[in-house]
């Protein structure tokens, strides 16, 4: 199997206006009045889209090895945990462990 | 089947035994390494997380000391210079050789320009007195803590923009290279390479834009 | 293994024979101290490495003795009370970062990775050199940095302090993130070239566990090593901007440093153990003369301890303020990750169970280890639960636990490496009744210095004290003395590995009678390692096989750089 994928022409260009798109609404959602923390919430999903197509199909993972989604997968995952436990400190100092 | 060396591929290095089996590793060369841009951008994520967890307040009102258009604009920009690289790897696939040269100016140019508008940007900081660290000495924002707010936002945006200065120094490396040919469908793993590394400084602006500009 | 496996391809085979004391090898094949830095052979590579790193291990130990010196007794010795922080930093910076984390990977692994995949070289050479020319560079910084003002924060560079010292924290965070980029750039390395370059038939099950080991810790380089990049990095910035995201007084948390800190530190010290793991794995195999036992449990295991190792990273942090849910969380993770290194040590212990044990310095070494890294991963649980790291955090507990690791561990696995495979990498033999004799000093030696410090740690001494209270005396002294007989089995060890480059008897070409592809090529290699393309038909550890077995080869390639020896059998291979 080839790695040389020549991504059609057609993909790119409606990536590219998927993504502007995308750019518009999630300034749009912005100004709409959408509580804390969704407002953080919709915003990062609007963003993860995006970066998805980003990867998928600028950077030719829809077309690639499937292990090079598996090390993009694994760096998001690190990250989560990098955060998510981090988290499990600076939002929990003063609880104490009744937080069960 | 192995190819022979140096006569038809004067590019297939001489432990490898196809040029197949050199440009995925390539490839994952380079996811690897972008394995590693995400994990050192995501330690600023963190601190970013972390203290807006702590101060929600601050970082609605220093926020409002960032223009959302110009971010906006900022990301079409990137957008676009992704689509222009990327147009630049499909002509160098199908030995379109100016092209090449063009759409990576293009890349260029749309790069060059995204640095223009952060420069106006910070310019417009600094004269309010909206400095990193220990310089701070904007009054506006009524937040004992706003000189972190805008530290955390300088060390993003300045991680990402040297990023960017250094995929443009890249870039000219390409293109320079280019017109004298080198690139075509049996080799073009500079510009392959550079792409990848181009798409995930947009990515990590497409994060960076509503984390710093849209906090209501 | 079965033809179900195949790729479909079918490759002509022969069996070569290997050249015995090569005329021609990679030692002579260029000459010139340009050929030496600007080689991209990764054995070349991997014997600069192993140079530095035992530089750099002379320079540590002379401070650690420099240390031990002064606390012979409680008053000032040689040096105040400043100087001792600078030289407890310099010491431990030294150690971990220009010795430890690179000595398996950088020095062992350059060197066989690509032979025990049966490849020609790593898949990026010239990155590989860069690796090399990085940490050089960065070491340089770090050395530079003793020279203007030498740091005394500690090797770990708490917040604040290392932000308001005045000692030259920037010059030497800067060698460490150079070197870090070393780090990464020689995991990339290996991953690539473990997934894209394995020799014909070689699946991963039939990779000799010291690639899995290689693997593992590569994942954790390529993962942890850019987060330690950052730290750094705001650390500076800190330092010359008053950034303010670590230092109360500018309105930041220290504790999030150590957050940032840790979470490269503590799978770093899994990049110190695993490949010491890996090597243990081969000198068990090669003289118990038995198949591993438990292959696939090894093998996972390793990647188990780079993902669970990355999780554990707040049990350095369990007094320092951090909220009760995180450290209850942190040390209930922490007894998990004991779990796969603990399979591994009886894993290993089963391999020896009836084996045909052959107590050369490598075994000896590895025995060794067995013993003092189970004290010391035992004594590390120990220190994982919360309500005993609430007394034994910052002791000479948790020192001896690491030294015990590190030194017991790596250190020990890394001299059984290094004589396993000395006459491969220098075509000579060393000195096996001075090796066993070396081998016995360090273990008294060690146990001298370090078991006394178990005893005075829980008993309440604090570690990076310069002087201490009347109770301690005996146990300080006890250490002191271990330590001069530690130092005095490492020279003995440089001396007649010396002796052997000059005078060393020729080594074959598989002394050992191992089974895996790095020894079945010549002592030392040619330039390009094989002078075949191998082709694997057998897994890693099959004893019951003959030597001859191993070393089938595509037949009538063009590729390969010199056909030799006779043909001993023809066959179309499936693999």
């Amino acid at each position: 199997m080839s790695s040389h994928h020549i991504i059609p022409m057609k993909t790119l260009i409606s990536t590219s206006l998927a993504l502007v798109v995308l750019t518009i609404v999630t300034v749009a959602v912005f100004y709409l009045p959408i509580p804390a923390p969704f407002d953080v919430v919709v915003a990062l999903l609007l963003a993860s889209f995006k970066a998805t197509l980003v990867g998928m199909f600028f950077m030719g993972l829809y077309y690639d090895e499937k292990f090079n989604t598996v090390v993009l997968m694994f760096s998001f995952l690190f990250f989560i945990v990098f955060i998510g436990i981090t988290l499990l400190d600076t939002l929990f100092r003063d609880s104490g462990i009744s937080v069960w | 089947m192995a190819e022979a060396h140096s006569l038809e591929n004067p590019r297939l290095q001489h432990h490898f035994r196809n040029a197949d089996q050199q440009f995925s590793s390539s490839k994952l060369g380079m996811w690897l390494f972008l394995f590693t841009e995400i994990m050192f951008f995501g330690g600023l994520f963190v601190a970013y997380i972390v203290y807006r967890a702590w101060n929600p307040e601050l970082f609605t009102m220093a926020a409002s000391q960032l223009d959302t258009v110009l971010g906006a604009v900022n990301t079409v920009v990137l957008i676009g210079s992704s689509l222009t690289i990327a147009l630049a790897i499909r002509a160098a696939q199908t030995d379109k050789q100016k092209q090449i040269v063009n759409y990576l100016l293009m890349t260029i140019l749309l790069a060059g320009v995204f640095l223009v508008i952060k420069y106006f940007e910070y310019m417009h900081k600094f004269d309010l007195g909206i400095f990193p660290g220990a310089y701070y000495t904007f009054e506006g924002i009524d937040h004992p803590k706003a000189n972190v707010f805008f530290s955390i936002y300088y060390m993003m945006t300045g991680l990402h923009g040297l990023h960017v200065v250094i995929g443009i120094g890249l870039m000219i490396w390409l293109v320079v290279r280019a017109k004298m040919g080198d690139y075509s469908s049996k080799w073009y793993t500079p510009v392959e390479m550079t792409g990848l590394y181009w798409h995930l400084v947009d990515i990590i602006w497409i994060f960076l834009f509503p984390l710093m500009y849209l906090i209501e | 293994m079965s033809a179900a496996t195949t790729n479909g391809k079918t490759l002509k085979v022969r069996y070569f024979d290997i050249e015995e004391n090569p005329t021609e090898h990679y030692l002579n094949a260029e000459s010139g101290l340009k050929s030496w830095l600007f080689t991209v052979d990764h054995k070349r590579i991997g014997l600069m490495y192993l140079a530095s790193i035992a530089f750099f291990f002379f320079v540590g130990g002379v401070l650690a003795l420099v240390l031990r010196t002064e606390l012979f007794t409680p008053a000032e010795n040689l040096m105040t009370a400043e100087t001792y922080n600078r030289i407890f930093t310099v010491h431990g910076a030294v150690m971990v970062f220009l010795f430890i984390i690179p000595s398996i990977p950088a020095a062992l692994g350059n060197f066989l990775l690509p032979m025990m995949l049966g490849a020609k070289d790593v898949a990026f050479p010239r990155l590989n050199l860069a690796s090399f020319w990085i940490y050089s560079i960065g070491a340089l910084f770090t050395l530079v940095s003793l020279g203007v003002n030498p740091v005394d924060t500690g090797w770990t560079f708490y917040t604040p302090y290392s932000v308001q010292t005045g000692s030259a924290v920037i010059l030497m965070t800067i060698g460490v993130f150079i070197m870090g980029f070393s780090s990464i750039l020689t995991g990339m390395n290996f991953i690539v070239t473990i997934h894209k370059m394995r020799a014909p038939g070689m699946t991963w099950g039939r990779m000799p566990l010291f690639l899995w080991a290689m693997y593992a810790t590569s994942i954790i380089q390529v993962l942890a090593t850019p987060v330690l990049a950052i730290t750094l990095a705001l650390l500076i910035m800190e330092r010359t901007l008053g950034i303010g995201i670590f230092d109360p007084a500018l309105g930041g948390d220290p504790v999030l440093y150590q957050h940032f800190f840790w979470f490269y530190s503590h799978p770093a010290v899994y990049i110190m153990i695993v490949p010491a793991f890996g090597v243990i794995s081969e000198l068990i195999a090669t003289f118990s003369r038995k198949t591993i036992f438990g292959y696939w449990a090894i093998a996972m295991s390793s990647l188990a301890i780079a993902f669970i190792g990355s999780l554990v990273w707040g049990h350095h942090m369990f007094v320092s303020g951090q909220s009760e849910l995180s450290t209850v969380i942190f040390s209930f993770l922490t007894f998990f990750v004991g779990i796969p290194t603990g399979i591994k040590i009886f894993n290993w212990l089963a391999t020896m169970h009836k084996g045909s044990i052959d107590m050369k310095t490598p075994m000896l070494y590895a025995c060794i280890f067995l013993f003092l890294f189970t004290i010391g991963g035992v004594t590390g649980i120990m220190l994982g639960a919360i309500s005993v790291n609430v007394q034994l955090h910052d002791t000479y507990y948790v020192v001896a636990h690491f030294h015990y690791v590190m030194m017991g561990g790596t250190v020990m696995a890394f001299l059984g490496g290094l004589h396993y495979w000395w006459p491969k990498m220098t075509g000579k033999m060393y000195s096996e009744f001075w090796g066993r004799i070396s081998a016995i000093i360090i273990f008294i030696g060690f146990n001298l210095t370090f078991l006394p410090q178990f005893i005075m740690g829980s008993q309440g001494m604090p570690r990076r004290y310069y002087s201490y209270i009347e109770q301690f005396q005996t146990m300080h002294q006890l250490s002191t003395i271990g330590s001069y007989i530690l130092g005095v089995g490492f020279v003995i060890i440089a001396v007649y590995l010396a002796h052997s480059l000059m005078k060393g008897q020729k080594a074959p070409a598989n002394p050992w009678g191992a089974r895996t592809l790095d020894w079945m090529t010549s002592s030392p290699p040619a330039q390009h390692n094989f002078n075949y393309q191998p082709v694997c038909n057998n897994g890693a550890y099959d004893f019951h096989k003959p030597i001859a077995d191993f070393t089938l080869g595509i037949a009538e390639d063009e590729h390969a750089h010199e056909q030799k020896g006779d043909t001993i059998k023809q066959q179309e291979q499936n693999v």
